[in-house]
């Protein structure tokens, strides 16, 4: 009986002929940053979407802090620990980064079925939104609508959406896609940061990033779990570097 | 219940069936092209109908009644298209709706000033007033046979313009993908308004044709607006096949409902019963068919989009 | 994403110039409070049945503007569950019921439940989807309207008998009426400004603006849906169970689709998802095609031109044009 934090098993998962997942096995350890790295089409989408919810697997099980999370809905599975991160930022755009962090805190803090007190009047959740926002560096833009932040700002705040529900496991969808170097280290610092609160997988094309950050690696190839290691393991893999790291340079 | 009686309400429900696909296919490109809810669809059908009257009633021929009829309502949709719907195309279906619904306002305002608010007598033309002997014991209406034939004939003709020349190639791109025609260089702006006109063209044919056997009146667009929706519901949106497949379905259900379900509920129900359960599910036989297809299909029978 | 959810404003309640628009409700309150008293006195009777109409069909509007503007739900068949709360009245009265509280709780009861049994069906689509399969629903209830005999059918129901409140309180008479039904419309508005401030008010604002991410955040979205399709069904039921005693008669034809568009065109031209957008778009909509009638017969084309008008000149409504104004005044 393994003592790992997550295990997918057997993930399966078909779109009419094309089988996208094939029998994958995936574990991540608690404190861990596990790096899901694969060319483009290997599937590392369907499994997070499967791993969140999003997707239902055709077989094989999902287990988070020995509960087995596989027939739960998305949102039931946020309250048992796993939250997510979306490829593309989404946030609530229209309103202020403040009213995002209340809204995301407000789904771990009671029923959102209250329809008579005014919101405006809880302060536990004013504090918790704030210490979110102090947390992920956002204090100072606070009161800014959320759509006139710069890109790697709305990615924090995006990041700060998902830690409100103070997950176990973290589900980050190639959270530095679209941003610059310096943005990207700015992001690096933030992810290795968040280590202490909870276990990350992590998907990513850019390879530097993956390399200062991860503790192990997983290689999806074709929907296949190509290789499983610690990074010096992976990066020396001959198979790895023949169909991802030989075709692709690093970002 | 005869057999005659069954194949008289089948060709019914095919000519409706017919003519209602040549009012579902213009919404349903400009839904699925233009992404754009345009309820004065309804509107130019009413145009259609109520020129195709004036102008038999002023003494053309019927055909030349038609044709003028569609023309004058291709003129106005030209103009409104270059006037309002050009400009909702960037806008939420919300927005659409109600300007669309405010079009529609103003043409019935329009036409009650011109024919008044009075119900126009649209007169079939005298060669064709008479039954046509399809078979030994069945008498069929020779107006009706030329619905279907002219149905059938613009059928094909829509259906070689879409999958054989190359603006309908243009048209099948905008609605699979818009986003990628553009980027692949189609003059969009041009396909959008041929596409806009190409539909109210169609909707006015219909208009024309159904004006002798059905109410020539304020509010006959709007009533026709609810079965097309649900045509293209069920066929899918932006797509002419799907048209065609569920309109047909849409007429022939409707038209069945309405003549058999009463009778065969008489067979098992007391006759008071019998008449309002009968009524009601008559009204509600193409909703019952639009929610099976859906739940069957959710994205209806032959979706344009990927 | 489906295109059919309405431009959402972050802006919430006080859009208006503080201390003014602070005292304009109960400024407004009190006028139409008084106004059973003024109208003999200005010979305007007429109008006080046309004020009381037109603060029922606010009822029914809020209730819309709640499920569309703040909660995103583009559905089509409002008119069908104000017809289902209006027949229930019908119901009742025929089997000898005589009492307003049991007639119009048994309505806001019964049309919280057909609403729900609505919204469970049809929640799990989007788009034109769902507008269509809520259209399907209203326009079943109205052929079921429609082709019972027992309530009138087509020719409709007369309710004779005024319904009672007890206590004194005769709702036959057309100034008591009059205040009951303000009574209720107060509390209506209330209850939404209070529910649009609350956890729940924003948890639909969350799902109309970003649905993906409220699930990803750990909300129950399609409960919390139903949740405002059902009590959005339970005040437009109300509305209908009003509508019944007003006019002392009930017929399909106010359960036909083209009640509910007009429903929706009232509460965008109000401006959706504002607060003040359905009392405003109702009496704009309702008071300009009373005045219009009185002086022409095309009275419809005008209204139509003030849709297209507001669709591009004031795309967030006239509330937006009016909140707008004041913040660059």
């Amino acid at each position: 009986m393994s003592a790992s934090l997550f295990r997918a098993e057997g993930l399966v998962k078909r779109f009419g002929g094309l089988l996208a997942t094939d029998r994958v096995e995936l574990t991540v350890e608690a404190g861990e940053i596990h790096a899901l790295i694969g060319p483009n089409g290997a599937g590392k989408s369907t499994l997070v979407n499967l791993i969140s919810g999003l997707l239902t697997p055709d077989a094989g099980r999902i287990v988070l802090d020995g509960r087995d999370l596989t027939a739960l809905p998305a949102h039931r599975r946020v309250a048992c620990g796993l939250s997510r991160c979306f490829q593309v930022t989404s946030v609530f755009g229209a309103n202020t980064v403040f009213d995002n962090l209340l809204l995301a805190v407000q789904a771990h803090a009671g029923s959102s079925f209250r329809c008579f007190g005014r919101r405006s009047a809880e302060t536990r959740l004013h504090e918790r939104a704030l210490a979110l926002a102090h947390a992920l560096g956002l204090a100072e833009v606070l009161h800014r609508v959320a759509a006139a932040l710069p890109h790697g700002m709305q990615r924090r705040l995006d990041v700060a959406l998902a830690l409100a529900a103070e997950p176990r496991l973290l589900l980050l969808d190639e959270p530095m896609a679209g941003m610059g170097p310096e943005d990207s280290a700015q992001m690096v610092a933030l992810i290795r940061g968040l280590r202490a609160r909870c276990a990350i997988l992590l998907i990513e094309h850019d390879m530097d990033a993956v390399f200062q950050l991860a503790d192990r690696i997983t290689v999806l190839a074709s929907g296949r779990v190509l290789a499983t290691g610690a990074v010096g393991y992976i990066r020396a893999h001959p198979e790895v570097q023949a169909v991802y790291l030989g075709s692709e340079a690093p970002a | 219940m005869d057999s005659i009686f069954v194949l008289e309400q089948l060709l019914n429900g095919l000519g409706y069936g017919l003519m209602l696909f040549l009012l579902a296919a213009g919404l349903s490109l400009v839904f699925g092209i233009m992404d754009t809810m345009n309820l004065a669809h309804g509107s130019l059908y009413m145009a259609g109908a109520y020129l195709a009257a004036q102008a038999h009633a002023a003494g053309a021929g019927f055909a030349t009644a038609v044709l003028a009829a569609v023309a004058v309502t291709v003129a106005i949709a030209f103009l409104l298209e270059l006037a309002i719907v050009r400009r909702l195309y960037a806008r939420d279906h919300l927005a659409q709706v109600i300007a669309t619904f405010g079009i529609i306002l103003i043409a019935d305002d329009v036409v009650k000033a011109i024919w008044g608010p009075s119900p126009v007598m649209a007169a079939m033309p005298a060669a064709l007033a008479g039954p046509v002997q399809l078979l030994p014991e069945l008498p069929y209406p020779a107006y009706r046979l030329l619905l279907i034939g002219v149905g059938l004939v613009v059928a094909l003709g829509l259906y070689l313009l879409v999958s054989h020349t190359r603006i309908g190639m243009l048209v099948r791109a905008g609605a699979s993908n818009r986003g990628m025609a553009e980027l692949m260089g189609v003059r969009v702006g041009r396909v959008f308004s041929f596409v806009f006109v190409l539909g109210a063209a169609l909707a006015a044919l219909a208009g024309a044709l159904m004006g002798p056997i059905s109410a020539v009146q304020i509010g006959m667009g709007e009533a026709i607006l609810i079965p097309a929706l649900v045509v293209i519901v069920i066929g899918g949106i932006g797509s002419v096949r799907g048209a065609f497949v569920a309109a047909l379905l849409v007429g022939l259900v409707d038209t069945a409902g309405r003549a058999f379900l009463p009778p065969a509920l008489r067979a098992v129900l007391p006759p008071a019963l019998a008449a309002e359960l009968g009524a009601a599910l008559a009204g509600i036989a193409m909703y019952v068919l639009m929610a099976a297809v859906l739940i069957l299909k959710p994205a209806g029978l032959f979706p344009a989009r990927g | 994403m489906s295109r059919f959810d309405a431009a959402p404003s972050a802006v919430p309640a006080a859009d208006l110039a503080p201390l003014a628009a602070r005292l304009l409700p109960w400024v407004l309150l009190g006028l139409l409070a008084a106004f059973p008293l003024l109208a003999p006195v200005f010979g305007l009777e007429y109008w006080l049945g046309f004020v009381r109409r037109l603060l029922i069909v606010m009822i029914a509007a809020a209730s819309l503007n709640f499920l569309l503007g703040y909660g995103g739900m583009a559905a089509l068949g409002h008119a069908g569950v104000i017809g289902v709360g209006a027949y229930t009245v019908v119901a009742l009265v025929d089997a000898g019921v005589g009492s307003a509280w049991l007639a119009w709780g048994a309505a806001l009861a019964v049309s919280a439940l057909a609403a729900a049994a609505i919204g469970a069906l049809s929640l799990r689509t989007r788009g034109v989807y769902f507008l269509m399969i809520t259209l399907a629903f209203a326009q079943m209830l109205y052929y079921l309207a429609v082709s019972l005999s027992t309530y009138g059918g087509d020719d409709g129901y007369g309710l004779y008998t005024p319904l009672a409140l007890g206590a004194g309180v005769d709702t036959g008479d057309e100034a008591v009426f009059f205040w009951v039904v303000l009574a209720i419309a107060a509390a209506v508005f209330a209850l939404f400004s209070r529910v649009a401030a609350s956890r729940f008010g924003h948890a639909l604002m969350g799902i109309r603006d970003n649905e993906t991410r409220m699930s990803a955040l750990g909300y129950p979205v399609f409960r919390l849906k139903l949740a405002a399709f059902a009590g959005a069904g339970a005040l437009a039921g109300l509305a209908g169970a009003l509508l019944a005693s007003h006019n002392a008669f009930v017929s399909p034809s106010l359960m036909h689709w083209t009640e509910s568009a007009t429903l929706l065109v009232m509460v965008v031209l109000g401006g959706l998802g504002r607060r003040w957008g359905a009392p405003l778009g109702v009496a704009v909509w309702l008071v300009l095609a009373e005045l219009l009638k009185l002086h022409t017969e095309y009275w419809h084309g005008p209204l139509g031109l003030l849709l297209i008008a507001v669709v591009f000149l004031a795309p967030r409504g006239l509330a937006g044009l009016l909140a707008r104004r004041r913040r660059t005044a």
